[in-house]
């Protein structure tokens, strides 16, 4: 992995790096065709995407990880070699990922700084885990809070990449009662461009896909209202699920070793949260494109969404109440029952007299008077 | 007696029903009826869009029938539906819409509109806002038993032409038969060929039947007009011939909204089942066919291009869009298809009492357009149809268009295709 750049961070071109690699020329252009349909690009991007990436400098790359749990992280790596998901580390330079460098303390704080001196206003800031604001000192790095490697750190970013739905929306720090005051990226730094990409943790091609496309075109890709990628988040894991049609069909497994689950019904009854959640499980998979956790036979639960894990429990179908129904809340249930109850009455009485007004219709009675 | 507002509002509450609450609850105001609407497409005015043309009942609906509308009228919110607003809506509800239910068919949440226009109508004919042309006809049908004016003597006349050109006995007010044949005025003022069809037909087949000297008409203007009083005095004028002929089976002629108001609404106006079947006479043919009892020629009569139009209430409302295909490729060698079709037809523009009035006939002119192109697509000659008023209708457009098109009734083609014994 990276080490820190003593004299300079001004990184040589991404060609470069990949013939230094010993990474062929079709290989690149093979990966490049898998990324441009990935981004749902045409055929004809995946040379552009190609050369765009081997000229370019490498990008100069800041991850900062706050309360998090390192699955992010992991996730990314976790693309097993020699996939070309793992090249993308070559296509950056990554200056600063305490988990993933090699220097320690001082050299290690050394190279954000340096890398942040160099390349100010050029740098792509990746963040995952969210920021405590309780207090200070729930987390910090080299005595430095969260709060504030943050602020310092954002300021010379050229864009900021939140990964995971911790540096997101929070995540599961910020569940209830969230003792930690824990806040999303989104919820401190207002004045630079963001890119959300949720999930516990987020898909290793939808990380890298996000990175190459900025890499590429120099901008950030067209993203939705709660800051996520399009391309990735358009749809929900249930509108592009394979079973689907089961659920069209209202054919549903009612327990996990039931018949129906056995032969791979609907999980909705029992939890299920892919019809409101938008994320690309369903088409990318997971593990190299093995699977994802519908097709192993569990529900989704909704990860890369806002407050996901206050959002009732996981083998709760989405129909069902949030919080127990009791007190104030049966008491309005029974009392829009009474409501119909009484309006349907009003309706049965209000329909009979109308009836019992009825006079028998003749063909003197089809024109009026005046007429 | 008359018509008034008052009663019109009575008529209008007293329809309100389950269908109609969940219809105009779950509409979503997508706006897709109109695209489905032949006096939208034609025209491009938004008045035309279907769910537009109930606004007033579902005002009612709303301020009558639901909590919200309850209240808001209460502390004086809430449009009343006024006479005005009712004659305003009279060409909506009467001339431009021929309650084909082809939005019905597009309706994301399933709302059957041609049912509402239908409870819609009881309101506006109880108020007095019926178009003229429509009240006229309903007033001869329950006075002489026919909205074209047609009596029996008439019919006797044309009975006596077809014994004489197919040298057969036209039953009538027989008893204990097979079949109690009806028809609409239009088979017999302009299309006797029918009747001579039909009779050939059951005649070959072994079947016995008759006509009822006091239940020959078909057709219902009481449903058209939307008066369930009068539609059930005229329904129960053939019920009652059936069950006094004892007939197994009442045919209901090649006329689109007569089918729908003998064998749909007329048990639901009767308030009972009735003790024989309905049958339309293509489903009756197409059942001949398969117990091998229509012996058809092998050579096809027909070897020119054609194509088929659906009447709405026969293929969309009633079901019958198979039989008539497979009686058609069994006479004719060059049937072509449509590209809307089946269910999915485009109305002929004079469906549900729009061809009895006459104020709507530039309307109809102008939705013919849609048929038109749909036959000069196809580039037929020859129409073939199975509703006497879509004939009738479609003829005078073809000429008013100067359309070199020929009209044929499916009962005569497949009758003109029988063996000669």
């Amino acid at each position: 992995m990276k080490t820190a750049h003593p004299f300079t961070s001004e990184p040589g071109t991404v060609g470069e790096g990949l013939a230094q690699r010993g990474v062929s020329r079709r290989n690149f252009l093979k990966y490049c065709s898998t990324l441009a349909s990935l981004l749902a690009l045409p055929a004809g991007m995946a040379p552009v995407l190609a050369a765009a990436i081997a000229t370019a400098r490498r990008q100069s790359v800041i991850w900062l990880s706050f309360q998090e749990c390192t699955g992010c992280t992991e996730s990314i790596t976790r693309s097993h070699s020699p996939t070309l998901e793992n090249l993308i580390f070559d296509l950056i330079s990554l200056d600063y990922h305490h988990t993933l460098q090699a220097a320690s303390a001082e050299a290690a704080e050394q190279a954000r700084e340096q890398a942040m001196h160099d390349n100010v206003g050029k740098y792509l800031l990746i963040v995952d885990g969210s920021i405590p604001l309780g207090n200070p000192g729930y987390s910090t790095i080299a005595g430095i809070s969260n709060h504030a490697m943050l602020l310092d750190s954002a300021r010379g970013a050229a864009v900021i990449v939140a990964v995971g739905t911790c540096a997101t929306y929070g995540g599961i720090p910020k569940a209830d009662p969230n003792p930690t005051g824990a806040v999303s990226v989104s919820d401190i730094v207002k004045d630079k461009p963001i890119i959300n990409i949720p999930g516990c943790p987020p898909i290793p091609v939808v990380m890298t896909g996000v990175l190459a496309h900025f890499l590429t075109f120099g901008k950030i890709p067209e993203l939705d209202g709660l800051g996520r990628p399009k391309v990735f988040y358009g749809e929900t894991i249930h509108d592009r699920c394979y079973r689907r049609p089961f659920y069209d069909q209202g054919k549903f497994a009612q327990s996990f070793d039931d018949e129906a689950a056995r032969r791979g019904w609907c999980l909705f009854k029992l939890g299920c949260k892919g019809p409101v959640t938008y994320n690309a499980c369903a088409t990318t998979k997971w593990n190299d494109g093995t699977s994802f956790p519908i097709q192993s036979g569990h529900g989704c639960i909704g990860c890369s969404e806002p407050n996901f894990w206050d959002a009732g429990g996981f083998y709760q179908a989405l129909s069902m109440p949030i919080t127990p129904v009791q007190g104030t809340l049966a008491a309005a249930a029974a009392a829009g029952a009474a409501a119909g109850v009484a309006v349907t009455w009003h309706n049965r009485s209000k329909k009979s007299a109308a009836r019992a007004a009825h006079q028998k219709m003749t063909v003197d009675d089809l024109k009026r008077e005046e007429q | 007696m008359t018509a008034t507002l008052a009663k019109g509002i009575n008529a209008f509450k007293e329809v309100m029903d389950a269908p109609i609450a969940s219809f105009f609850s779950s509409c979503v105001h997508c706006g897709l009826c109109a695209e489905a609407c032949l006096f939208y497409t034609e025209s491009g005015d938004a008045r035309f869009t279907p769910i537009h043309k109930i606004e007033p009942l579902r005002r009612i609906w709303q301020q009558e029938y639901t909590l919200l509308g309850k209240l808001g009228s209460m502390v004086g919110f809430g449009k009343e539906v006024t006479d005005a607003e009712l004659a305003e809506w009279e060409s909506l509800v009467y001339d431009s819409c021929t309650m084909c239910g082809r939005c019905a068919m597009v309706c994301p949440v399933g709302n059957d509109l041609t049912y509402m226009i239908r409870k819609m109508r009881e309101g506006m004919v109880a108020a007095g806002h019926a178009p003229e042309g429509l009240v006229t006809a309903t007033q001869r049908a329950i006075s002489s038993g026919s909205p074209a004016g047609v009596k029996w003597v008439t019919v006797q006349a044309q009975i006596r032409r077809l014994e004489k050109q197919h040298g057969y006995t036209v039953p009538v007010d027989q008893v204990d038969v097979d079949y109690l044949v009806l028809m609409s005025s239009w088979e017999i003022l302009n299309f006797p060929e029918y009747l001579g069809a039909v009779g050939r037909i059951l005649n070959q087949a072994g079947k016995t039947w008759t006509l009822a000297s006091d239940a020959y008409e078909a057709t219902n203007s009481g449903i058209q007009i939307g008066s369930s009083d009068l539609a059930r005095e005229l329904v129960s004028r053939i019920v009652s011939a059936a069950e006094r002929l004892k007939a197994r089976c009442v045919i209901s002629p090649e006329c689109g909204h007569a089918y729908t108001a003998i064998r749909w609404d007329g048990p639901n106006l009767m308030g009972r089942p009735f003790g024989f079947e309905v049958k339309h006479i293509l489903e009756v043919l197409d059942n001949l066919r398969r117990a091998g009892k229509l012996k058809l020629k092998n050579q096809k009569s027909l070897t020119q291009p054609l194509t088929y139009h659906d009447p709405c209430q026969i293929s969309r409302r009633g079901g019958v869009y198979e039989q008539p295909r497979t009686l058609l490729n069994a006479c004719a060698s060059d049937f072509r298809e449509m590209a809307d079709t089946g269910v999915m037809n485009w109305c002929c523009g004079g469906g549900g009492g729009v061809s009895a009035n006459e104020r709507a006939e530039p309307l109809r002119m102008n939705v013919f357009k849609k048929k038109k192109s749909q036959i000069e697509a196809l580039g037929v000659k020859t129409l073939v149809t199975a509703c006497a008023n879509c004939r009738v209708v479609m003829e005078e457009a073809l000429e008013h268009y100067g359309m070199d098109v020929e009209m044929l009734g499916l009962t005569e083609v497949v009758a003109d295709q029988l063996e000669e014994n």
